[in-house]
């Protein structure tokens, strides 16, 4: 049953891109309508929710106070981790974080760090005592398809709408964290043979490779990944990637548009 | 329950902190039907607090040894996500969410027609997403809720309430101030229709004259509640037939 149904999917996903149709009606290149929300969490210090087509995850931005490492006394620490805990669906276990769960948390982590959005020494207080963390976390609640361009997006807009708690730390008056950059990922999967953007979770269990770009604000690259199994070519890289540079200025300017 | 006689949480004017009056509860809003990957969901917001609960099942229970010849088993999990508490939780369970899970689990068996699937499990996945005081209580009323949406037969839904003492004044839903400096805290889980109660905790010092005005404080902040998720589960379903969806 579990094999046949992906099986029966497939088959009906090929039929339908021989004429450049996808499952749900949508374009190629067409996404689903996404809702974002920022600031809408009490304990956290930045959090944003996103509800892309019916992917629902919400993010959420702590800070911490602690000693830097040794090699690197003046600079503070970023790191966004991704849960896929079992309220997210179905087919989600209890049990420790599984491979999909880390590899989602890291590629999102490395397209925000990557882009150098966050200066680490503008995070240090005391050089060689006292920096701040940052420590981004998702939790995807509804599982429909995409969840890594739903959480990329509630990532960076939870961090550009951060307060940094700088009263409870004794470290003077709370001020916003300075992001300067809105880093956005976009990712294609293989269905029927060819890339679409934004796949649907049907189009996820009857597809094959997904690719996730994340591109900065000058549509330079930050983050690239690969996952499942498949191959593709240069010249299908180069189609995708002039799509993502379309989409991801819209997505950054969503970002942008919510810090007034 | 900290128990410090020095901070002060009753204004002079006899209000508490943040206004409210003793027997008056914080803002309940209620949605049905949030999550679409879930069988059956419930967003809930109870002053700061905000849960979340997605129902998974009726399915078939894994692994075997937790089957029941005579009735489906129900799997609650409570957790609560890295940043809704001030300083950040690290991920995972601890021994505090076993054992509110544990005691929500069995609540909620009270209520839902068990025996009407027997060998099944029934998932309840709560995530509290910010934690103000009370949080138990929110995941209660939210999983009340999602199991309704979910269409699961039910004797009654079931409505988490707390009251408690501070200042030696017995007072309805504490706050989180309240909650970590007052006297005592006592969370229930009642059955708005028949006032039964499905859930109990309490920690704290309480007389019996004191019980009795928590219960009876209780038993009326359900009565409230319940019509808020009511009217959520009337909402949701009218969408559901005359609406866009």
């Amino acid at each position: 049953m579990v094999e046949l149904v992906p099986k029966l999917l497939r088959q009906e996903l090929n039929k339908l891109a021989e004429e450049d149709k996808r499952i749900d009606g949508r374009k190629r290149w067409e996404s689903r309508e996404i809702t974002l929300e920022t600031n809408c969490l009490y304990n956290a210090e930045g959090s944003a929710k996103v509800v892309w087509g019916e992917t629902v995850i919400y993010a959420g931005v702590k800070f911490e106070v602690r000693t830097p490492w040794p090699d690197r006394p003046t600079q503070g620490s970023l790191m966004c981790g991704a849960e896929l805990r079992p309220v997210a669906g179905r087919k989600y276990e209890p049990g420790p974080p599984s491979p999909e769960s880390i590899e989602l948390g890291r590629v999102v982590d490395r397209g925000i760090r990557e882009s150098g959005c966050i200066d680490m020494d503008s995070l240090c207080i005391i050089p060689g005592e006292k920096v701040l963390g940052i420590m981004i976390d998702i939790h995807v609640l509804s599982d429909k398809g995409n969840i890594f361009d739903a959480c990329a997006l509630g990532a960076i807009a939870a961090l550009r709408t951060a307060i940094v708690p700088a009263e409870r730390f004794d470290i003077g008056e709370d001020y916003p964290l300075s992001v300067s950059m809105t880093p956005t990922m976009c990712s294609f999967t293989r269905v029927g043979g060819r890339y679409v953007l934004d796949a649907n979770e049907k189009e996820e269990l009857g597809g094959d490779e997904r690719i996730h770009i994340t591109l900065g604000d000058e549509g330079h690259l930050h983050s690239l990944q690969k996952g499942l199994k498949g191959t593709f070519t240069p010249a299908e890289f180069d189609e995708i990637l002039q799509v993502a540079q379309g989409r991801c200025k819209e997505l950054a300017n969503l970002v942008n548009a919510q810090e007034e | 329950m900290g128990g410090y006689g020095d901070v002060k949480l009753l204004r002079d004017d006899g209000l508490r902190l943040d206004g409210r009056k003793i027997d008056e509860m914080r803002e309940v809003e209620i949605e049905a039907g949030v999550l679409p990957a879930a069988d059956g969901s419930a967003w809930v917001k109870h002053g700061l607090n905000v849960a979340v609960c997605a129902i998974y099942g009726p399915m078939e229970a894994h692994p075997r040894k937790i089957q029941r010849q005579d009735r489906a088993v129900i799997d609650v999990r409570y957790n609560m996500a890295p940043f809704s508490t001030s300083d950040r939780i690290r991920p995972g369970f601890n021994r505090r969410s076993r054992e509110i899970s544990k005691v929500t689990a069995e609540a909620l068996e009270s209520v839902v027609l068990v025996e009407r699937y027997p060998r099944s499990k029934i998932r309840v996945e709560i995530e509290i997403l910010a934690a103000e005081a009370g949080t138990r209580c929110v995941g209660i009323t939210a999983a009340a809720v999602a199991l309704a949406d979910a269409g699961i037969p039910m004797r009654d839904l079931i409505v988490g309430v707390a009251s408690g003492k501070v200042e030696d004044t017995v007072v309805l839903d504490l706050d989180k101030a309240e909650d970590n400096y007052g006297q005592a805290d006592l969370p229930m889980g009642i059955l708005p229709t028949t006032g039964e109660i499905a859930f109990l905790q309490m920690d704290g010092d309480l007389s019996v004259d004191e019980y009795n005005t928590c219960l009876q404080y209780n038993m009326k902040a359900a009565k409230e509640i319940h019509t808020i998720m009511v009217d959520a589960l009337r909402r949701r379903y009218e969408s559901k037939n005359g609406g866009e969806k």
